[in-house]
């Protein structure tokens, strides 16, 4: 198997923060890699480094086998990068957003025109090709940010965030063009997201927080491997909880009135008799999720999900 | 497709094709009123000195080429020519006393050489008669040091700062003339072994015979062309007295009246 | 495929988007109408009375042509500053909205995307300096073709140069409302101390003693490289100098060299 990237040990620091604390990792020909973490973990410093953006402390980085801190153009040639925030001019049109890229990447004229007409075609913007990007939804702008990265027909595509401030439909229809694309294109795919179900899919979750990879595998091997099975226990009252918790150690609060007890070391018969009768409300029991991998790994619960209160707050991000 | 961008593209070509336009339409408009005042009264003021011959004469049948040139331009305007013949232009040394004002004149001709001196307070309309620094001698040779010239500086406009400080260095002892009627005089009367005049000061002050008129070292002193003067600022009268002096060049009005006053090239001057 | 011809071809693409950009903003289209028809249309007609002559031999404004004249060749240069000088809002722009990531993870040196750039907003200038071309007749420029291809010569020199400096100037502005007091404290300034709208040089001739002016306005006006730059265009336009021919010329280049490569070796750091 042959590693389209390869870092190792990378290190970077803003002004004093630490944001990467010595990270590895090798990403198969063909693979969809997805980097989970809260916000703030270093996924997008993590990106910058592997698109040449950012020159990292220490450590290595090697993309399509060129010497990324070296050669950053021969690596640049190889790479299409998505970012969180909006990289289009809104006050060109599609089609000339696309010529500009393809200039850019030294494209000749013929094979400009005939992949500006493919990638359109793959995320369906040939309708929008001459509008002004200004007059375009947050999903199209990143469908042709999609489109734009895939011009040049780089070998590996990085995603910081890509389905940040849009809406659940949007986001379920730019992962199937991610998916096409993969499978028709045979890309190798590198996204970030702090969507925990949006990386269901991917072959390598790698699971980042504080600069440092905590664990990293298929989504599979991830739950059989940290993924405990938990009961969550809903109380009636705020005193119930802390009993609860009094009760289990290693319980974790999740809501005002959820806990989850580790399946292993409770029954949920104790909750309905004994000293907690009447005062639950439900008890059940939780599978191994991501989720949950992510609950064990670091004692938090990633609780950024793309609910409608997020997707206001990426909209803010934006601009 | 190809519709809509070939489209865009010609919408901006179409809004700077409007702008420029527009811009070119605005530099037609007049920058002041001296045309529209000339028009208004009907009258445009020539000044002259009383005489510049041949540019300007006291004689009736030959008022001189300065003033019939003007007299052509004015019935080109299609107004009236006055000519102010102001005795002061000529008498003193600064023309700033000759007390020429805008409100006394339009045009100022006979003795207006078009140089840099000039055109600090002027715009020129050259005629093509020719003046300079004139040596004139017995000999026809060029001053030498030691020699004793007579002097007449002009009052043309030409650099009269470098004729001097060219007199004093090359050692000639200079005697300054009081006005152009004293040249005869002191030519004959030995005093001196020439004089240094401006060309149309030699070519009028009726020279004894024998007597010979070369340029001023050509190399040193330039020759400049006569010409019309225009108040600076005046730019809608000057645009249309430039226009008429070009269409009377090209009616071949020039060629014979440059014969009648003698104009020309100047074959009574050997280069 | 050749290496050059990519390189070029990247050129291209970033020189044309600053074209096209120029093209979609009428807010600097106008501005580069608007100034021309100012300083030459009202200031130089209205100000006409007081430089004119009045008395026969009387100098009261030391200078071989009309005001309008003197006034023109600095009018392209003013237009040329403020559109050059103002590029660097869209350097701001592209930093601010993120487009400038994308172009930085081209594999176009940042040597050649500077290089587009900066031909781009230069191109647009000396666009700009055209335009008050189109005037010539209204101040009585009269001019060949020889005169006006070497003027858009050296009108694209200075754009080239001022555009650099712009874009120097945008890496130390942080937003655009500091760009705007930036602008107007830096353009003004130097186009009123380039000896544009009024002559100035002692050792012109004696009779410039004449409008003498003090000693420290002097020292400005020869210590602002604008000055230069409008006395070669002046030279060109209406064959009057107040510096030695050459001397134009040479600030101008040097101005190109100087601040694209510090140009450069700022977006190389950054």
């Amino acid at each position: 198997m042959t590693h389209l990237i390869s870092a190792r040990d990378l290190r970077a620091s803003y002004s004093g923060k630490v944001a990467l604390d010595g990270v590895s990792f090798d990403i198969e020909e063909g693979a969809s890699f997805a980097l989970l973490g809260p916000n703030g973990a270093g996924k997008t410093t993590l990106i910058n480094i592997l698109c040449t953006l950012h020159r990292p402390d220490s450590g290595s980085v090697s993309v399509a086998g060129h010497d990324a801190l070296r050669y950053p153009r021969r690596a640049r040639r190889n790479i299409g990068v998505v970012f969180q925030t909006s990289s289009l001019d809104d006050r060109l049109t599609a089609r000339e957003n696309l010529e500009f890229h393809g200039l850019v990447h030294g494209l000749p004229g013929r094979r400009r025109e005939t992949r500006i007409r493919q990638v359109l075609e793959l995320v369906g913007l040939e309708e929008w090709e001459d509008d002004v990007v200004r007059t375009f939804s947050g999903g199209m702008r990143r469908r042709l940010e999609i489109a734009r990265a895939l011009m040049h027909e780089p070998k590996i595509l990085f995603l910081d965030e890509p389905t940040v401030g849009l809406d659940a439909q949007t986001r379920q229809q730019i992962w199937q063009y991610l998916d096409r694309l993969r499978r028709e294109w045979s890309l190798t795919v590198l996204t970030t997201t702090h969507y925990i179900e949006e990386v269901e899919d991917a072959d390598v979750v790698c699971i980042i927080d504080h600069g440092k990879i905590i664990a990293q595998g298929s989504p599979e091997r991830l739950k059989g491997e940290y993924g405990r099975r938990w009961l969550q226990v809903d109380t009636i009252d705020a005193a119930t909880l802390e009993d609860v918790q009094a009760r289990f150690p290693e319980a974790q609060v999740i809501g005002v009135r959820s806990i989850v007890v580790p399946a292993e070391s409770a029954d949920p018969e104790m909750f309905r008799k004994g000293t907690f009768e009447g005062k639950i409300m439900e008890v059940r029991h939780r599978e191994p999720t991501l989720e949950s991998v992510f609950l064990s790994l670091t004692g938090r619960e990633l609780r950024d999900r793309a609910d409608p209160g997020k997707v206001a707050n990426g909209r803010g991000e934006r601009r | 497709m190809i519709g809509a961008r070939r489209k865009r593209w010609l919408q901006v070509a179409a809004n700077l094709a409007l702008v420029a336009a527009g811009l070119f339409a605005v530099s037609f408009l007049p920058p002041d009123n001296s045309l529209a005042d000339v028009r208004r009264t009907g009258v445009l003021k020539l000044c002259v000195p009383k005489e510049f011959p041949p540019l300007v004469q006291d004689d009736p049948q030959a008022p001189g080429f300065d003033i019939e040139l003007m007299q052509k331009v004015a019935e080109d305007i299609g107004v009236r020519l006055t000519v102010n013949v102001m005795l002061s232009m000529g008498k003193d040394f600064n023309p700033r006393n000759w007390q020429l004002t805008r409100g006394q004149c339009n045009v100022i001709a006979g003795g207006v050489a078009d140089t840099v001196q000039t055109r600090n307070f002027l715009q020129t309309i050259p005629t093509g008669a020719e003046t300079g620094w004139v040596a004139i001698s017995l000999t026809g040779e060029q001053p030498e040091s030691g020699s004793t010239w007579a002097v007449w500086p002009g009052s043309a406009g030409l650099d009269r700062v470098s004729l001097s400080s060219w007199v004093r260095e090359q050692g000639i002892r200079p005697v300054l003339m009081r006005s152009p009627a004293e040249l005869s005089q002191l030519l004959q009367s030995g005093r001196v072994d020439g004089a240094i005049v401006e060309r149309f000061v030699a070519s009028s002050a009726g020279l004894p015979r024998d007597y010979r008129v070369t340029w001023l070292q050509p190399k040193q002193f330039g020759r400049y062309q006569m010409a019309l003067g225009l108040w600076k600022g005046d730019q809608t009268l000057f645009r249309a007295i430039g226009r008429s002096v070009q269409k009377i060049k090209i009616s071949n009005w020039f060629g014979g009246k440059n014969v009648q006053y003698g104009l020309g090239t100047l074959n009574a001057l050997p280069d | 495929m050749s290496e050059f011809a990519v390189l070029l071809r990247g050129v291209y693409g970033v020189w044309l988007r600053e074209i096209m950009r120029a093209t979609r903003d009428r807010g600097q289209l106008i501005g580069g109408v608007s100034r021309p028809l100012i300083w030459l249309l009202i200031l130089g007609v209205g100000l006409n009375p007081y430089f004119r002559g009045e008395v026969y031999g009387q100098v009261n404004y030391v200078i071989p042509y009309t005001y309008l004249q003197f006034l023109f060749p600095a009018v392209i240069v003013l237009n040329i500053m403020y559109t050059s000088i103002q590029f660097a809002v869209s350097v701001i722009w592209d930093r601010e909205f993120g487009f400038l990531r994308e172009v930085l993870v081209s594999p176009m040196p940042r040597s050649m995307i500077l290089l587009g750039k900066v031909l781009g907003g230069a191109t647009v200038a000396t666009l700009h300096g055209c335009l008050v071309l189109l005037l010539a007749r209204f101040a009585d420029v009269t001019m060949g073709v020889d005169q006006i291809a070497m003027a858009i010569g050296l009108m694209f020199m200075l754009s080239f140069g001022l555009t650099s400096f712009g874009i120097l100037l945008a890496a130390r502005v942080r937003s655009f409302e500091g760009f705007g007091v930036f602008s107007n404290t830096l353009i003004l300034p130097l186009y009123f101390t380039s000896s544009s709208v009024f002559p100035l040089d002692p050792s012109l001739s004696r009779t410039q003693a004449v409008t003498s002016y003090p000693e420290w306005l002097v020292f400005l006006v020869r210590a602002n490289p604008i000055t230069y730059a409008v006395d070669a265009l002046r030279g060109v336009l209406i064959n009057f100098h107040q510096f030695p021919p050459t001397a134009g010329l040479a600030v101008i280049a040097g101005m190109c060299v100087l601040f694209f490569v510090a140009a450069l070796w700022d977006f190389n750091r950054s």
